[in-house]
């Protein structure tokens, strides 16, 4: 009882670190374009194919996480200049236009890649012995790879000087604009970048989870939950909210099935929107 | 009378007409499978019209009204597999079970506004969908139930039932139409101005003494009747009822019919749901990839006509009325620009 409470409640801290990064990617997009992106989860989707196809060419699965990512990077600047950029600040409008890419990416993927899920073994085999459980070596080579992305992000927002250009539009367009920062540039770039950790998130997830073309669409709802319930604009709440939901969800899942488990942490969500609307850390991060 | 108002008057006749003739019409001059699309698509446009009256005329984006439309279904689903209800109490359940699960729901809900209000009603609809994908004895799960319809109406030894393709399409016009027509008369009254003041500013609307939070909550309610007939009507229509339909993905789809037609008007929904289904409906038959096609649609109608295919066609007819009226002052202008 005691391990499989251990092994689903670490499954789910590993889970919920890869969801950080994506719902990090979905929250800049938000706070910076106001585009509420219903694409996000194929973003996402459209990184576990990726890596899915990279091992298919080159063999090498560890090419995938270098690659991968900087494809998604070039796919979202391209898709903010032709789709997002023509609706820029109307929401409404962002989640039609995003409806719309979201319907092509699962399409174009299942054109190309197919219907039938795939299972992808991950590139380091084997266990270890953790705190009285064999765990699988992956799932902490993956735990360790999204915290260094999780950590390099923080640090690019705080110490670049886009990252600096990307919070000053976010603060302030206008004044931001002003004072000579690009904002139409800054833009392209935020969104590329988000596209970017929901492709890495993907990569990273991929030997973990089944790689298939509607991969996505159950993780967008608990990215943009995460995204609320860390407080809007409020980026490391987002990545605690989704490490906690993740991980409460894992602990349920020891005692119930995984269904139930699913209900119980929506059901304590609704709690957290309705009595903390602004989110529960507000107050206590920056 | 402006140009505008009389050419909409003369395209709204023409609907009509067309909609009155579709069992006639449609099977002479395409065939019988459309007749069924037509009467798809006027049940989808009354849940994209329960999208609408909230977006579109209280200002409030439901991510979820899937819910209702599920729970419409079921009302009518569990109705007549489970407890052998006959037609009509089995269609009072379904539109019952919906406004009442609106109301409990919207209690919360209208509490919050724009993307809180989003999430919240997003996840009240999952977990539902998750509860009827559990509950599989009840619900059938995700394969649904399947169930015989009893008779509509029986007097003596006549019976009219959906068996009959003719009935079954004027039974669903004629719901939908009342329908349309009710969200109409309520978009008229003070109750549908005082909807429009909140969605403009709702702190303003609270200081001339609305009170904001239980019009948004009718206004719910409202929306999760639409949805719940709409769920009903589906479940006459498919003789089937399964929780696939209370996906958020079924609500999401709501949403952008509801938008790309034009939120805020009364007609919009109907032009969006048809755009979207006719275009499936044809391409899907020839190639397998239709959502392309559905997903380019989307980015190009929000691109080229942010208001809506509504909002432009308004947009010509009023710069028609504008080049009339100039035409009748061109003296004047043309004296003031010399």
């Amino acid at each position: 009882m005691m391990d499989t409470l251990l092994l689903l409640a670490l499954n789910g801290l590993i889970w919920g670190l890869i969801i950080a990064l994506i719902a990090l990617g979905l929250s800049v997009i938000f706070g910076l374009l106001d585009v509420i992106n219903i694409a996000h989860g194929d973003f996402f989707m459209v990184g576990t194919v990726l890596a899915w196809a990279a091992l298919e060419v080159t063999g090498n699965f560890w090419i995938g996480f270098i690659v991968v990512p900087l494809i998604c990077l070039a796919l979202g600047a391209l898709i903010q200049v032709v789709v997002i950029q023509p609706i820029r600040g109307v929401a409404a409008l962002s989640i039609v236009a995003t409806f719309g890419l979201s319907l092509i990416l699962q399409e174009v993927v299942r054109m190309t890649f197919g219907a039938t899920p795939r299972r992808m073994l991950p590139p380091i085999s084997g266990t270890v012995p953790l705190f009285g459980i064999e765990y699988e070596i992956y799932r902490m080579f993956a735990a360790v790879l999204s915290l260094a992305a999780l950590g390099a992000f923080f640090w690019f927002l705080q110490h670049t000087k886009i990252g600096t250009w990307m919070r000053a539009v976010r603060h302030d367009r206008d004044t931001a604009t002003a004072m000579g920062i690009p904002a139409q540039r800054v833009y392209i770039f935020t969104f590329a970048i988000g596209f970017a950790l929901a492709g890495f998130g993907g990569v990273v997830a991929a030997p973990i989870t089944t790689v298939d073309f509607r991969g996505g669409v159950d993780l967008l709802p608990v990215c943009f939950i995460a995204v609320i319930i860390g407080g809007l604009g409020n980026l490391p709440g987002t990545a605690a909210a989704a490490i906690l939901l993740s991980l409460l969800e894992g602990i349920i899942q020891s005692a119930a099935n995984p269904t139930v488990a699913r209900i119980s942490s929506l059901v304590l969500m609704s709690a957290v929107l309705l009595l903390r609307p602004q989110g529960l850390f507000k107050g206590h991060v920056r | 009378m402006t140009n505008r108002i009389f050419i909409e008057r003369c395209v709204l006749l023409a609907f009509a007409a067309f909609l009155l003739s579709v069992p006639w019409l449609v099977p002479a001059l395409v065939n019988n499978f459309w007749v069924s699309v037509i009467a798809e698509i006027l049940i989808w446009s009354l849940f994209a019209a329960s999208v609408n009256l909230l977006f579109g005329y209280v200002g409030l984006l439901s991510f979820g009204q899937a819910l209702y439309f599920g729970f419409g279904m079921y009302g009518v689903g569990i109705g007549i597999d489970q407890l052998h209800l006959s037609f009509w109490p089995a269609f009072g359940l379904g539109i019952s079970a919906a406004m009442a699960m609106a109301l409990v729901s919207g209690i919360f809900a209208v509490r919050l506004t724009w993307h809180y209000f989003a999430i919240i009603t997003v996840v009240f609809s999952l977990i539902f969908y998750f509860i009827a994908v559990t509950m599989k004895p009840l619900t059938g799960g995700d394969d649904g139930i399947n169930f015989t319809l009893p008779p509509t109406f029986s007097f003596g030894g006549k019976q009219w039932s959906f068996t009959d393709a003719t009935f079954q399409y004027f039974f669903i016009l004629a719901t939908v139409t009342v329908c349309f027509y009710l969200m109409h008369l309520v978009i008229r009254s003070p109750l549908g101005k005082a909807f429009l003041a909140i969605r403009d500013n709702d702190v303003r609307a609270s200081l001339i003494g609305l009170n904001v939070y239980l019009l948004r909550l009718m206004a719910f309610v409202m929306a999760g009747f639409l949805a719940g007939v709409a769920g009903a009507l589906f479940a006459f229509f498919g003789r089937y009822a399964s929780a696939s339909y209370m996906f958020y993905h079924v609500s999401g789809e709501a949403v952008v019919w509801a938008i790309v037609g034009g939120a805020g008007t009364l007609f919009g929904p109907i032009i969006g749901t048809s755009l979207f289904i006719i275009i499936r409906e044809l391409v899907s038959t020839h190639w397998e990839h239709h959502s392309l096609i559905v997903g380019m649609m989307a980015i190009l109608v929000v691109i080229l006509a942010p208001k809506g295919l509504v909002g432009l066609w308004r947009d010509g007819l009023d710069g028609l009325d504008r080049f009339t009226a100039r035409d009748k002052s061109t003296g004047v202008k043309l004296r003031t620009h010399l």
